[in-house]
């Protein structure tokens, strides 16, 4: 389904912030990125939306329609093209704060509608109407007319795994969907996601190890801009430790890692 | 830093500063022509003059009612106008939207336009356009984008990053980005600045209008100038009433806006 070969970014001094990042997703799975701050969890992510450029290698998949993207050499119409199969679920507060709960939602869609459209004319009936299913299933239909800025950080999360849906994706790339949670609401997260990986695969980048172990398929550690662990979700503690270094439950929950779209 | 800085003599240090400013005041008093005794003979002279402005000639206020129409008509056509074309100058002088040549020429143009004030803008479009109500227009027009411009550009740039990337992330153009995610954050703000705009056009076109640009600012001045000055008294209210007006109208539209729950 989504394929990354030989992923490899350099700093003009030859420093490798990404060395050699090979791997796989396929259909139902749901795939854990894990690694310390500054690991290159983050800069896989943004590599494989095309919103960072990298050195060697590329990121390939098939969408609807046959035909193969390479999103790490292309740009313009025909990255934007790739881009709608691919449903980013970003950090709840990267949503559009003075928009309704359902207009950032149906922001999802905006890669599929003809630009000039999408300025005079705003959305459908039909398509508010698909949104709010996509709403619905985050438990969120009864918030649609509300302003996103008055949200909490649990539902603004949930907005945008609604938002994501809503795009209809060949697969999700999850931006720390829990980061910024209480336990209580992560859980709930967790639990959104896990049903949704089945239909469409997910590849998210996370910080709580025990929750990657109870909810997903797959883990795949990043140390250092290389992959040293791909394989099962139960993790022990050795190798956690090798994961993060000598601070293992530290670097696990307190690190706040800059995010997939930060700076 | 000890107790002495805090000390009622600390003031004497200033001595010498504050007779170097005295003697300042004095020489530019005598390089100005000031001249007390004529301060104070134009002032008795006004005091007897302002017999002249009372009682307010009421007579003259139906006819007066057309010019402040005007007056109000012409900020109510500017201060749109202005707005619009700020977003375009705000877009191009943000530093998240345009290249840096654009942002430079664009930031470049809008403090051109705050730094010449309204009359020197009307003065040069009379060149063009003549007196009148639309070279007034134009000019509170232009002036508005210096300010509104700028607020626009600011607003933009403020804006996180993440959130436009995270709407580019699904494929949207640029112009989807800014349509869906830019206008949304800043119009709201901008809708409040230029309401503020108007009222201070309501202020400058009673200016502008007295050299010539039509509507209330026209008429006080002719009354003066034809030594009408219970005419000019009336003129006069009614250009506080229209500043008063909008500013209570404009301020009770502010806090609406900036309270209500979305704009697009």
């Amino acid at each position: 389904m989504l394929d990354v070969r030989n992923l490899t970014k350099r700093l003009p001094d030859g420093h490798a912030l990404l060395n050699d990042i090979s791997f796989r997703v396929d259909k139902g799975e749901f795939v854990a990125v894990l690694g310390a701050s500054g690991a290159g969890k983050s800069l896989t992510m943004r590599a494989i939306v095309g919103l960072t450029s990298v050195t060697h290698g590329e990121v390939v998949f098939t969408g609807e329609t046959g035909k193969v993207y390479r999103t790490t050499s292309i740009g313009g119409k025909e990255l934007r093209r790739a881009r709608r199969n691919i449903g980013v679920i970003f950090q709840g507060c990267n949503l559009v704060k003075r928009l309704t709960v359902l207009d950032n939602v149906m922001i999802g869609r905006l890669g599929r509608i003809h630009p000039l459209r999408s300025w005079l004319y705003g959305f459908t009936d039909r398509e508010a109407a698909e949104a709010m299913v996509a709403l619905d299933r985050v438990g969120l239909a009864d918030f649609a007319a509300r302003l996103t800025g008055s949200l909490s950080g649990g539902e603004m999360q949930r907005v945008a795994i609604a938002r994501a849906i809503y795009q209809r994706p060949l697969f999700y790339l999850a931006d720390e969907p829990i980061a910024s949670l209480d336990p209580k609401n992560a859980e709930s997260i967790m639990r959104l996601l896990q049903p949704l990986a089945r239909e469409s695969p997910i590849l998210g980048t996370f910080h709580q190890p025990e929750m990657v172990m109870r909810y997903c398929t797959r883990v795949l550690a990043i140390k250092k801009g290389k992959i040293i662990y791909d394989g099962s979700p139960r993790l022990s503690s050795g190798q956690l430790a090798e994961i993060y270094g000598d601070e293992i439950g530290l670097a696990a929950t307190a690190a706040a890692e800059p995010s997939l779209v930060g700076s | 830093m000890n107790w002495s800085d805090y000390s009622p003599r600390r003031y004497s240090r200033h001595a010498l500063s504050v007779a170097i400013l005295l003697a300042v005041i004095v020489a530019a008093s005598w390089l100005c022509e000031v001249n007390l005794s004529d301060l104070i003979k134009g002032f008795s002279k006004g005091l007897s003059m302002l017999g002249f402005f009372f009682p307010p000639d009421w007579s003259a206020f139906s006819e007066m009612l057309q010019p402040a129409l005007v007056t109000i008509v012409i900020c109510l056509v500017a201060t749109p106008i202005g707005a619009t074309v700020s977003i375009l100058f705000g877009l191009a002088g943000a530093r998240n939207i345009a290249p840096p040549w654009l942002r430079l020429s664009s930031r470049s143009l809008i403090a051109v336009e705050r730094g010449l004030p309204e009359i020197v803008i009307l003065l040069l479009l009379v060149a063009a356009f003549g007196l009148g109500p639309f070279a007034g227009m134009m000019a509170l027009a232009i002036g508005s984008i210096g300010m509104l411009g700028k607020l626009v550009a600011d607003a933009i740039e403020e804006i996180d990053a993440r959130v436009l990337d995270s709407v580019a992330a699904v494929g949207a153009t640029r112009w989807q980005v800014i349509r869906h995610a830019v206008l949304p954050e800043i119009l709201p703000s901008l809708v409040a600045n230029s309401i503020f705009r108007f009222e201070v056009n309501i202020r400058a076109s009673v200016l502008l209008g007295a050299i010539g640009a039509g509507g209330i600012g026209y008429e006080l001045n002719a009354a003066i100038n034809q030594l009408e000055y219970s005419r000019a008294t009336v003129a006069a209210l009614i250009s506080l009433l229209l500043v008063f007006l909008s500013e209570r109208g404009a301020d009770y539209l502010r806090a609406k806006i900036l309270t209500s729950r979305s704009l697009a």
